[in-house]
């Protein structure tokens, strides 16, 4: 019983840590160049900017505007990957299960604030995944070719 | 109804991933570097795709032949993945010969005593193998097999492995082992309750569902490390000018 127990235990954690696992080596794709920063511009996204806070002072100043700011970010990223140079308007497996590992980390994030426990890694893997999807749309953008225009030129038109 | 096809959905999905994966390998002629994960991926086709089909047609869904099939088969399939998780070691130690000459016998007698037990433990209960005796078992197995490939998962973070492709594999393995082994000790831990076997219907399903996923993010998505340029013959003038004086 004792054994039963325990093998319960440690294998829904291990099972949970290698979902975990693969969608971190997902993120970890290398893009040939950092195509987000043009997607943040065009779109006046805050992630950058939160990472920024996060890692200088160790903690968001405002928690309210952190969760805020990353589902605004979260929405328009998403809307951007089904939308932007997106020939058949619907995500991808790879980008469909990383929305959902965002959606699981956003509450564990929340879970963990309720119990006044640090949120810091917990953010910083939201922002990375952020990141990975502005790489995405950046790189979508990048491929095709709109007369003169630059990526973030064709995003402030979309 | 519902159920029956969200049932059928999961397992027609899963022999669909199976065989295109397998396709997928053999067609970009990476089978060589991928030799043991065809293996196991063969196995499992035939296994879930052919074998297991064959015997529910001949005799039901509620025979006693069917259960004693499906059970075998499963350690057999079981077995199957702990020898690869052993090839993924020899892979993990690729260059670090003295480690590997460590590792060689140890996965050896790991195997020797999985195997032994295994076979005695089935000799033991073969008469009532479908019972809370087989629960128990399976949940040892898949739990055995856990040990080992997060050991592997462990060994590769510590290498700082840039092998991206193989912690990719070494991932979809863990899915693949953790859900059911916490499947088969929850089924234990509630006596054999219903709900939870029927849990596993679904469970074991998605996560060898989960474990092609993965895979096939490995096989499309991983960047290859770029080949070394093969042995090409030089021209003429780079060897005679290369040739010592005086050598024919």
């Amino acid at each position: 019983m004792v054994l039963a127990a325990f093998i319960l235990i440690t294998s829904t954690a291990l099972f949970f840590f290698y979902l975990q696992a693969a969608c971190q080596r997902a993120l970890s794709t290398k893009f040939e160049q950092e195509y987000f920063r043009s997607i943040v511009n065009a779109n006046r996204l805050e992630f950058l900017s939160l990472r920024k806070e996060l890692e200088e002072y160790g903690h968001a100043v405002d928690y309210g505007r952190l969760r805020m700011t990353l589902k605004c970010d979260f929405l328009a990223l998403t809307y951007l990957l089904k939308n932007a140079a997106n020939v058949n308007q619907r995500y991808s497996r790879d980008e469909s299960l990383l929305m959902l590992y965002f959606r699981a980390l956003f509450v564990i994030v929340s879970a963990r604030r309720l119990f006044h426990l640090s949120e810091k890694k917990g953010v910083l893997k939201l922002t990375a995944i952020l990141e990975y999807f502005a790489n995405v749309v950046g790189q979508r953008v990048n491929q095709y070719r709109f007369g003169n225009l630059a990526p973030s030129d064709y995003l402030l038109e979309l | 109804m519902s159920d029956s096809i969200l049932g059928y959905a999961v397992q027609y999905g899963g022999y669909i991933l199976e065989l295109a994966l397998l396709v997928l390998i053999m067609r970009t002629g990476q089978w060589r570097k991928r030799i043991y994960v065809c293996l196991y991926l063969f196995l499992l086709l035939s296994v879930d795709a052919v074998g297991r089909p064959l015997v529910l047609h001949k005799f039901g869904v509620s025979s006693p032949q069917y259960s004693y099939f499906y059970w075998m088969s499963d350690v057999l399939l079981i077995l199957g993945a702990f020898l690869l998780v052993c090839s993924l070691f020899r892979r993990a130690c690729a260059g670090q010969e003295k480690m590997w000459d460590l590792l060689l016998p140890t996965l050896g007698a790991v195997f020797a005593l999985v195997l032994g037990i295994s076979l005695a433990s089935l000799h033991e209960h073969y008469k009532n193998l479908v019972s809370v005796f087989i629960v128990e078992f399976q949940q040892n197995l898949y739990f055995a097999c856990l040990v080992l490939n997060t050991l592997l998962y462990i060994l590769l973070q510590r290498r700082e492995s840039e092998d991206a492709e193989l912690a990719m594999t070494v991932c979809g393995l863990g899915i693949q082992f953790a859900g059911p082994a916490a499947n088969f000790a929850l089924v234990y831990l509630a006596q054999n309750n219903e709900r939870f076997w029927a849990l596993y219907q679904y469970l074991g399903p998605l996560c060898t569902i989960g474990m092609l996923a993965t895979w096939f993010y490995a096989v499309v998505h991983v960047p290859q490390p770029a080949k070394v340029a093969g042995k090409e013959r030089a021209p003429a003038w780079a060897s005679s000018a290369l040739r010592p004086e005086g050598a024919k």
